[in-house]
């Protein structure tokens, strides 16, 4: 096949302008690529910002599309077509001059990319606590007794990974390197539920919308999902009620869609994330892996928007946040840069509209999902010495917005003021604060108690003492 | 009812055994009281008490410590019952007996000779009584058999005290109830007649040891235990001292009770060692600890008197009934009920652990700081803190304050020996991980295995699994493995087709420029000539476009298993075409075709078809153990080795009843920077894999960089090895494939690596020598370069933890040295179980001498 195309291919550095091979490709139908891709209209693809910012950048490569800013909203079809212009390139050349063309392309599109960086500085002449300040805010002012530990949930036996509150009652899920998922009543402080995993190495837990079961997915590269008013079997253990399986690597975070107790995201060590069908175990889509737009490297975790639950946005060892759409898979719609680390938490601001980050560089940041802007960098300035930065871990908003609680692996859980990027209070200085690193946490959905759980096998509740009202 | 303990103090101390003077005064008309001569040899033991039907509980004998015989009353020759007491008690000790029974206020007269009195009924019905009694002496010997096994000649109260534990401990629980039904049957059990004259009354062993010297010398085989008869050379043995009798670690307890002068049988004791024994004393032995370690002692004993006391399990408290707290001794002892509230008459209203706490009491919790308003009740735990009843927060510590220690001996309250305590503690700081493995022989052994893709940590695993599960494989897991067998196997066919497309450019290209050179640019001849013996028919061309296309956008998986259906025949026809063959046979040329492809791909027809089952070759050959790539793990237990002759392998009962779990993770499933290692943190040891012969491979990264494979696992090596969660972790590395290297060795020199740039093998140039021995020669070249490269992970091992590295060879193919290797492992870990449990139990040692390491 290579060969009916090697005049053109040889002066093929810029085949891309010309649309004469791909009309010549859409003419020939007899090949089984061609058959088998959907006959569509061609139309040139899209090369937005990036042709703005690099004149030249049409003649060296195929469109980087992962670079691509479109807005959101972008269509399907776009995307799809998109996506069969680099199936016709796929399929115009033989495969190993292919690799060379991609290797040439990301080459190009990290130079691009660190262009794109560069303006983006420029453009970026404040960031929300500099605003803050200028219009006379001041900070969050906390005393010692405004948030106190109310609850300590002892009970597992081994380091705390995950914890999930549930959405209307005040339950929580606890996930455990002991094997265990416990299901707590905060309230109390009472266990109701304990669940023997099959495989011990758990990292994450979830409860479902309408608090009847719970996912937990770990090193076993599956997603298990338990009913919790399924009868249990004669050692007292609850059974799994469905296996998700697909992923190639460990299963880093799950999260049920909101209103929809069906549907599950979850993220992965595969570079993936996937949406599933939880009744029938099957995978609806996946975001990343092969496409080129996606993480290159292990999916950490991913949060929903609350306002939109077709959105969420995911986190990486890649050291970006990818923001996805339900509805249009194989591909993201935005990648924020900015950490020098892997992003161990992302998590969605409460209003929808901006979500914040934790990374192993030791800082959150607040992106704005529409723009792509980095509105803030939390971090602590009197930093010591470089080597032992303590890594976030796990990050909160409060019901407001107001309060960004982040955990760090050195067992600190500062409570940041979104506004003025100021530590209210580090829970870890607190009495009756952990003694391990803080793996996770979670507010609890009316905002008024926040769970955290640590390496030191204990989870606490923190609530807002006093007068003190929530924010 | 408070829980009563009447303490039965054995008046060993007192018995220092007084003999009369021979009577030379003038005849007298009554008989003198004369002693008889002893014979040494003949140790009466202990007599057992009456046990009357419906007692729950039978007080285990004691055995006497005091040589002498009693000839002249001979116990009843049988007992239907045995409700009577037997009169088994020297002259000496009844003269004893009487002395002290005259002594106001002894209610016991130690527990040697006290249960041997018919006639003495009060006694009895305390001996009755005291069956709580014992089962608390029990317990808290155990810390006294610990002293008592270091110090084998030391004599003490406490050895006394905890014969009954020795007779029942043992390592395992079950066994250890198995025991104690056992003791009891013996206390059941008519007494035995012996031949001579003595009435020797063990409980365990009913015999004199001559007597059963004699009689089992004949009988019994070399290195069989004397007590229960079984031989298995490989089980060690405690021999006594005296009489040289071997006895398996299941029996020694029995045999030899508490041991009150070290490791002789209790009808041993009181006669002389062996000469040829001298040696001996003083070593410790492996067996004894084994056994004795499998309980925690009582580190710190109560006194103890006789009288009713009551003791707190949960704060450690102990003291008399009706009194305030005596001392403070070691919490969560297996002793007494329930503790009552009325146990130490306290008035105060305040409660502690349930019972209410005297005034004095309350002055103390006054002044170390604790809010008593409104008479709360508290939980206190033993290392001091408290919290109120109901409540989860712990309010405070008690012994927090300085001012405590001496405020408490104000008050005449204990305090807690900070001696006893804190050095527990400290010994399992110390020795965090390993101590409670060791000490709990139940515990499962995780053993993490680990390496770079395609290291053989596969093979291994599954090796293991076919080598010590009866079913190593389930269903589902043979129908997964299929799956991914015939997934790799449409892989492998990619990857030719790929090649054949560049086979087949360019024998175009040479043939293009043969045309030039023949300068005939007859377009036609050239039509023709495009063929070559790599062109395939347009159909298949199809096929392999498709799979290319398929495999380039990496979802292989989505197509099966419909392609099982599909494309059976048509894999068929494409292997069986010349074109594949010849690319086939250039297979050395595809560096991305694994070595073992060429085992699938020469049986592609079978493995394609939809009713294959792989056979555990196949399953050893596949790549990886399931289609998910997670962590996986099997439990397995050593089988004990059947063939004799074998290395000789030291292996208890008991460890062979060790579980071991292994887990094999995938360096990629470990994520970036290997994050979620913290995980693994509970394992006791690392097996890292390497492919020795990876030297020469290399590999593509996502980057489109290429790798050499060695400098690959050299870099995640490194990254694990002084990964935080394995600073004191014992590190295995497995050289794998260690049988292709031979192979390879000659058409690539080591020196390929980059790492390996200075290997300068030792080259024997002597030609007959080559070929005399030609085989051996190369197996040494191999041998040479495995010592090699071990000697440089051990170096780069040591730079980057500053500990030692094990290495060991495998072939994941072949059982035995996998099996060779995982033993390896145990080994270690047994080796490093031992030196902690050496530190360890020095620390208990109070005497040195008890020690000859």
């Amino acid at each position: 096949m290579t060969r009916v195309h090697g005049t053109s291919r040889a002066a093929a550095p810029a085949p891309f302008t010309p649309s004469a091979p791909l009309n010549t490709v859409l003419a020939r139908p007899s090949r089984t690529v061609a058959a088998a891709l959907p006959r569509l209209p061609f139309r040139r693809p899209l090369l937005l910002s990036v042709t703005s910012l690099s004149p030249n950048a049409r003649s060296v490569a195929p469109p980087p599309s992962f670079l691509q800013s479109h807005s959101p909203q972008c269509g399907d079809e776009e995307l799809g077509e998109e996506f069969l212009i680099f199936g016709y390139w796929a399929w115009l050349m033989s495969f190993s001059e292919l690799k060379d063309r991609h290797v040439a392309a990301t080459a190009t599109v990290n130079t691009l990319r660190d262009r794109l960086n560069q303006k983006r500085q420029q453009l970026l002449d404040t960031d929300v606590a500099g605003y803050a300040k200028s219009q006379g805010r001041t900070a969050v002012n906390f005393c010692s007794t405004d948030l106190v530990c109310c609850r300590t949930l002892q009970g597992h036996t081994g380091k705390v990974y995950s914890l999930d509150w549930t959405s209307e009652k005040n339950r929580i899920v606890s996930a455990s390197q002991d094997g265990r998922l416990i299901i707590w009543n905060a309230l109390t402080s009472q266990k109701t539920h304990a669940i023997k995993l099959p495989c011990a190495w758990v990292m994450t837990c979830a409860f479902a919308p309408n608090g009847h079961s719970v996912a937990c997915g770990g090193l076993d590269s599956e997603c298990s999902i338990f009913n919790l008013n399924s009868q249990v079997d004669r050692y007292g253990n609850i059974p799994v009620s469905r296996v998700l399986t697909g992923h190639k690597g460990y299963v880093s975070s799950c999260e049920f869609v909101r209103d929809q107790d069906t549907r599950l995201i979850t993220g992965s060590g595969d570079q993936t994330c996937v949406l599933w069908d939880v009744t029938t175990g099957q995978r609806i889509s996946v975001f990343g892996g092969e496409f080129p737009s996606g993480h290159t490297s292990d999916v950490l975790s991913i949060s929903i928007n609350s306002s939109n639950s077709n959105i969420f946005v995911s986190g990486s060892c890649d050291a970006t946040a990818r923001l996805w759409d339900t509805r249009i898979a194989s591909r993201a719609i935005r990648t924020y840069q900015g950490h020098y680390g892997d992003v161990n938490t992302v998590k969605f601001f409460p209003d929808g509209q901006r979500f914040g980050t934790g990374s192993d560089d030791g800082t959150c940041r607040l992106f704005d999902m529409r723009t792509g802007h980095q509105l803030q960098v939390y971090s602590q300035q009197q930093a010591n010495n470089d080597q032992d930065i303590p890594i976030v871990t796990s990050i909160a908003f409060s019901i407001s917005g107001r309060l960004l609680f982040a955990g760090y692996s050195n067992g600190d859980c500062y409570v940041w003021d979104t506004l003025l990027a100021e530590v209210v209070v580090n829970l870890g200085k607190l009495q009756n604060s952990h003694e391990g690193r803080i793996s996770c946490l979670g507010l609890s959905a009316d905002g008024s108690a926040l769970c955290t759980g640590s390496w030191d096998k204990n989870l606490k509740i923190w609530a807002f003492g006093g007068h003190r009202k929530v924010i | 009812m408070d829980r009563r303990l009447m303490v039965v103090l054995s008046a060993a101390e007192s018995a220092d055994y007084s003999f009369a003077d021979e009577y030379n005064g003038p005849p007298l008309p009554y008989d003198i009281p004369r002693a008889v001569p002893i014979d040494v040899d003949r140790i009466p033991l202990a007599a057992v008490a009456p046990a009357s039907a419906g007692l729950p509980d039978l007080p285990v004998v004691h055995p006497l410590p005091s040589p002498s015989s009693s000839p002249l009353k001979k116990p009843p020759p049988t007992h239907a019952t045995p409700a009577p007491p037997l009169p088994v008690a020297s002259p000496t000790s009844v003269i004893e007996n009487h002395a002290s029974m005259d002594r106001p206020g002894a209610e016991v007269s130690g527990a040697l000779g006290s249960f041997g009195f018919p006639d003495r009924s009060t006694d009895l019905s305390e001996v009755v009584d005291s069956s709580g009694a014992i089962g608390f002496s029990d317990e808290l010997g155990n810390g006294a058999a610990w002293s008592n096994e270091m110090m084998p000649n030391r004599l003490s109260t406490e050895s006394a005290l905890s014969s009954e534990f020795s007779f029942r401990s043992s390592a395992s629980g079950d066994e250890d109830e198995a025991v104690a039904l056992q003791a009891k049957k013996a206390l059941l059990v008519t007494f035995q007649e012996s031949g001579q004259s003595s009435c020797s009354m063990s409980p365990a062993v009913g015999v004199t040891p001559r007597a059963r010297s004699e009689d089992l010398d004949m009988k019994i085989i070399k290195r069989a235990c004397h007590r229960c008869l079984k031989r298995s050379r490989f089980t060690e043995k405690e021999t006594c001292l005296v009489c040289d009798a071997k006895y398996c670690s299941g029996c020694v307890l029995r045999a030899m009770g508490s041991m009150p002068e070290g490791r002789k049988c209790i009808s041993c004791i009181g006669s002389p060692i062996l000469e040829s024994n001298r040696g001996r004393l003083g070593r410790s032995s492996r067996v004894l600890k084994k056994l004795l370690s499998s309980r925690e002692g009582c580190s710190c004993p109560p006194n103890l008197k006789p009288g009713f006391y009551w003791y707190d399990k949960v704060s450690g408290y102990w003291g008399k009934e009706g009194h305030k707290p005596d001392r403070i001794i070691t919490p969560h002892l297996n002793v007494g009920g329930i503790l009552m509230r009325n146990a130490s008459n306290g008035n105060t209203g305040i409660l502690i652990n349930g019972r209410e706490i005297t005034k004095v009491e309350l002055q103390m919790l006054k002044w170390a700081g604790v809010h008593c308003a409104g008479n709360p009740h508290f939980w206190l735990n033993a290392d001091g803190t408290y919290l109120e009843e109901g409540q989860k927060n712990v309010k405070g510590q008690i012994w927090e304050k300085p001012i405590m220690k001496l405020l408490c001996p104000v008050l005449s309250l204990p305090f807690p020996s900070k001696v006893a305590n804190p050095s527990g503690e400290e010994v399992n700081n110390l020795f965090h991980r390993a101590v409670p493995d060791c000490f709990d022989t139940k515990a499962l052994q995780k053993l993490l295995l680990l390496g770079h893709h395609e290291s053989g940590t596969s093979t291994i695993f599954k090796q293991a699994k076919f080598l010590y599960s009866s079913v190593p494989f389930s269903e589902d897991e043979r129908e997964d493995i299929k799956l991914m067998i015939q997934t790799s196997i449409y892989n492998y066919l990619a990857i030719l087709l790929e090649g054949r497309e560049r086979f087949e450019e360019e024998s175009l290209d040479e043939q293009r420029d043969k045309q030039h050179l023949e300068s005939s640019g007859d377009v036609a001849f050239d039509k023709q000539n495009k063929v070559t013996e790599y062109s395939i028919s347009p159909r298949l061309r199809a096929f392999s476009d498709w799979l290319l296309k398929i495999m380039a956008s990496g979802n292989l998986e989505a197509i099966f298993p419909a392609a099982t259906r599909e494309y059976a025949p048509l894999v068929e026809e494409l292997w069986k075409d010349s074109a594949i063959q010849a690319t086939y046979s250039r297979r050395n040329e595809l560096q991305s075709l694994p070595s073992y492809a060429s085992y699938f791909l020469e049986r592609v027809i079978d493995i394609s078809r939809a009713e294959y089952e792989p056979s555990d070759m196949d399953i050893l050959c596949a790549e990886g153990i399931n289609s998910s790539n997670g962590v996986t793990y099997t439990d397995f237990q050593f089988p004990c080795l059947a063939y004799v002759g074998s290395s000789i392998d030291d292996d208890d009962q008991q460890e062979a009843l060790l579980r071991y779990q292994l887990i094999r993770v995938h360096t990629k499933g470990l994520g970036e920077n290997c994050k979620w290692l913290g995980m693994f943190e509970d394992v006791r040891i690392v097996m890292f894999c390497v492919a020795i012969t990876d030297y020469d491979e290399y590999y593509e990264d996502a980057n489109g960089t290429v790798r050499n494979k060695m400098m690959e696992s050299k870099r995640i090596f490194e990254g694990i090895a002084g990964h935080p969660t394995f600073e004191q972790m014992d590190f295995l590395l497995i050289l794998s494939k260690i049988d292709l290297l031979e192979q390879k060795m000659d058409m690539a020199p080591l020196t390929l690596c980059d790492w390996f740039g200075d290997y300068n093998p030792v080259v024997s140039y002597h030609p007959q020598n080559k070929n005399r021995r030609g085989a051996q020669i190369d197996a040494t070249k191999a041998q040479q370069a495995f010592h090699y490269v071990a000697v440089k992970f051990k170096r780069l091992f040591f730079s980057i933890t500053g500990r030692k590295l094990y290495v060991t060879q495998a072939n994941g193919l072949d059982g035995d040295s996998v099996d060779a290797a995982l033993r390896y492992a145990r080994e270690i870990i047994k080796w490093e179980e031992r030196l902690v449990c050496d530190i360890h139990e020095s620390m208990y040692s109070t005497e040195p001498s008890s020690y000859s390491h």
